[in-house]
Order: structure tokens, then sequence, then C-alpha cells
């Protein structure tokens, strides 16, 4: 499998991928601003919704993703899983502070706070907060094979904060609305938003999912190109040296 | 592996744990988490280099708190409880450090990998050995606060909730320590790495014990969330540990 993903023809992958991401991009946000119905009590603040549960989804994913080829590189240490897992955790923090940025705009109008600790905005701090820590450890390692293994036990061990983040609201108080599956019972007085209640909801939630879902793909596909090129760089570096020194 | 645990002069307690762990015999998966525990506990003993830093740190925090919010008892009382987390947090990173620092620094982790027991044994041994430094300070820590700030933290139910906490906090501390020595950055990385990792577990338990410091206690079914997420946190931990020791600490 490994082989399998280094192998494909990059070059001409990611143009075509860059231009099905950007496109669907363009679509979403029409579906978004023009075909999504106005919810009733939030009116139009609650379109952040789409870019909001859009953006968590890709992140949760991308996080899953880098657990699983942090998980690969450990039983066959592969470049091309080290480079995955790193790709993903930098979409994976982008799109998280995405999530963190368009949450606390909504909150604004609905909680008519920017910020509260509550259990949920604080868990997916922590996340942040572990992901970034992920690049710091990355930093203090010289060696490629020692830095791959420990950042892929990193990821591992780092993945409870996202399990944790998804519980949060559903096993503790919470203002914050839950969307798939049941809140406890005692959060369900807090909660001003009623969720999705139409079908053209539905579907511009899907397009949104659909279209950062992409938008992730093509970024991977740009870092692994990124990564490649930047070995490159580095052998010829080498060796200019070892000629200038022989 | 027998002869370099024990101690070369007759006296010292003879254990039962030393004498199976045999280099002829391959000893079991407890008895070889039982001897690294032991091992390090009898380090400990002799050199006195890691409680003791452990414990005065705490003592200076406590100290140090108390100046803080001189004028005001009241407001220190409401964050005794943070106050307490905070201390076994920073002296709990103390004292990985230190204990797995001298490992590295004496190349003594090498001899232990050399017996023929399991890495995941070893992780399990250095969690043991750990949590019973982290617990004996808070045996000393507790009581402190419950004279400096005059909160019942003598419940057992405490008690309970401190373990578990502690737990959770050093089954990743071995885990982010093991790496963090062998970086370049070392001892600055750890607290880093390892704040924000234990930070789901730690919350909950910092809530719990913020709980129980009411004069009612709280029935179960208004801690058991919090509670339920550490003992979770306690098992993903332990279990991430248990799996992936053996690539942190190979060459």
């Amino acid at each position: 499998m490994a082989q399998r993903i280094e192998s494909l023809n990059y070059d001409r992958l990611i143009p075509i991928l860059n231009w099905v991401a950007g496109g669907a991009l363009a679509i979403s946000l029409l579906i978004i601003f023009f075909y999504a119905p106005t919810e009733l009590t939030m009116g139009n603040v609650q379109r952040i919704f789409y870019f909001h549960v859009g953006s968590a989804w890709v992140a949760s994913l991308a996080f899953f993703i880098a657990l699983l080829s942090g998980a690969a590189y450990l039983r066959n240490p592969a470049r091309i899983w080290d480079t995955i897992a790193v790709g993903s955790v930098e979409v994976g923090l982008v799109f998280t502070t995405m999530t963190i940025v368009s949450g606390s705009v909504w909150g604004r109008p609905a909680w008519n706070t920017w910020w509260i600790w509550s259990p949920r905005l604080t868990s997916i701090t922590v996340l942040w907060l572990v992901y970034v820590a992920y690049f710091m450890l990355r930093g203090a390692i010289e060696d490629d094979e020692r830095r791959g293994r420990f950042s892929a036990v990193y990821v591992i061990a780092g993945f409870v904060t996202v399990i944790i983040t998804f519980l949060s609201i559903r096993l503790l108080r919470d203002i914050h609305p839950v969307l798939i599956g049941e809140s406890s019972e005692a959060a369900e007085g807090l909660q001003e938003f009623s969720g999705i209640d139409s079908l053209r909801m539905v579907i511009t939630l899907n397009a949104s999912v659909i279209t950062f879902s992409l938008l992730y793909l093509a970024w991977l596909a740009n870092r692994i190109r990124l990564q490649r090129l930047m070995d490159e760089a580095a052998e010829l570096k080498m060796r200019v040296m070892t000629r200038l020194q022989g | 592996m027998a002869d370099i645990l024990r101690p070369t002069e007759e006296s010292g307690p003879k254990t039962d744990i030393v004498k199976e762990a045999t280099p002829l015999k391959e000893p079991s998966f407890i008895n070889a988490v039982l001897a690294i525990a032991w091992k390090d506990l009898t380090m400990e003993r002799r050199t006195r280099q890691t409680l003791s830093v452990m414990l005065f740190f705490a003592l200076t925090s406590v100290i140090v708190y108390n100046f803080a919010l001189f004028g005001d008892l009241g407001a220190a009382r409401e964050v005794a409880t943070g106050f307490l987390w905070i201390t076994v947090l920073l002296a709990g990173t103390l004292g990985l450090n230190r204990s797995l620092m001298s490992e590295q620094e004496n190349h003594s982790l090498e001899a232990v990998l050399m017996a023929p027991v399991d890495r995941s044994a070893i992780y399990l041994g250095k969690v043991l050995s750990v949590t019973t430094f982290t617990v004996l300070m808070e045996v000393i820590l507790v009581p402190l606060f419950i004279v400096f700030f005059n909160k019942p933290f003598w419940r057992p139910q405490v008690w309970g909730i401190l373990l578990l906490g502690t737990i959770g906090y050093v089954a990743a501390g071995v885990l982010i320590t093991s790496m963090s020595v062998q970086t370049r950055t070392r001892e600055v990385l750890l607290p880093v790495l390892l704040l924000p990792l234990t930070l789901p577990a730690v919350l909950s338990a910092a809530q719990v014990t913020a709980a129980l410091m009411e004069a009612e206690l709280p029935t179960w079914t208004q801690v058991q969330f919090p509670v339920a997420l550490v003992v979770a946190y306690d098992v993903f931990m332990l279990t991430a540990g248990f799996l992936t020791y053996h690539f942190v600490v190979e060459n």
C-alpha cells in the first residue's frame, strides 16, 4: 500500500485535485448562500454552521488519518506514512482553527459571547495545543527515522483528545448543540438551536462536508509532493557537498 | 540481571521478586514489572534524588500560592483544588524527568533493555514506580493543603480521584518523557508536550475534586461522567503506552 501511494503520479494528479476542490468550493459557497433556507430563530448567522461542521468533520478525519498512518509507520517505517501523518496534522490544525474561529463568530450572536470555557470549547483548545506540540516534538529531533517513530507514537497518544472532544458534549453538560446522536438530558434546556430541520439543509451540509474533504485530499497531495521535492533538494545538497569535499 | 539488581553486600531486604528474576529463567510478566519498579524504588532509596526534588518543589509552590493570595484567604480557598492539581502536574514533570533522565545519562536503560523481558513490562514498571513517587508526594502535599487552605481534602474520595488522575498522568508521562529525553531540547520539551496531552484527564479530575470540596458530598450521578472520563483516559493511555513503548526505547 505504501508503494502504491508512493508511486502515484503527483505532477498529473495535483492539478486535477486542485481544480476539483476549487470548483467544489465555489459550488458549495453558492449552495450555502442561495440554496440553503434561512433558519427561523437564528437567521443568516446560521449559515456559518455549514463551514463550522464541515471543517470540524475534516479536522477529525485528518487526525484519524494521521493516527492510521502513524500506526502504519510503526508497522512498516516507510517515508510516505510519516509524510501523510505530518500533512494530515497540518491540514487538521488549519481546519481546527477554522472550526474554533467560525464557532466563536457563531457564539457571539447565539450565546452573546465570543468565548466561554464550556467542556467542548475547553477540549478543542486542548486538542489544538496537543497537535501544535506535535511540531515541537518533530523540531527537536534531527534523525529522520527517529523523528518518524516518535511522532507516530505521539500522534497515536494524541488522538485521545479527538475522542474526548467528540464525547464532551455528549457526556457533560454543555452549551454546545449536539448534531449527531443524543445530547445529555441536562443540557437540553440550554440549547437554542434545533439542528437540521429541512432537506435543503441536509443537502447543503453534505455538500460542504464533501467539499472540505476534497480540499483536504488536494492539500495532502500537494504536501506529499512538497515533501518529495524537499527530500530531493536535501539529497542534491548532500551530493554537491561530497563532491566539493572529495 | 539479578546480580545487577541485588546489592553486593549481604545486608538489605531479600525479596522473592528479585530472586526469581534469575538470568536463566525468563521471569513472568508480572515479576518483570515488579522487578523494574523495585529497581527504581531501590535506586530512589539510595540516592533520594527524585522524591526530594518533587517534595521540595511542592512545598515551595504551596508557600508561593499562599503569598500570591496573601490578602484574600477566601479566594485562596476557592482555588485550592486548582492549586493542588497544578502542583501535582509540575512536580510530576520534575519527577518524570529525573527518573528517566538518570537512566539516559548513565546508559542504564540499555542494561535494562538487555534483560529478557517484554518492553511493555518495562513501561508498566516505570509507570508503577513513578506513580508511587507521585502518590508519596501527594501524601505529604495533601495535609499541607488541609493546613493552609482549610478544605476537606481528607475525604477518602479525594484520594480515589487523586490516584485515578495520577495514573493517567503518569501513563502518558512515562511514554512522552521516554521520547523527550532522547531529543535535543530534553527537559524543556517535556512540559510543552505533556501538559496539553494530560489536560483532559486532569481537568476532569480537578472538576471532581472541586465538587468534593463542597460541604455536602456530591451524589454519584453528579460526578459519574467526569470520573468515567478520567478512567477512560487511564485505560487509553496505558494501552497506548503498552503497545507503543518498544518503539520509543529502540535505538
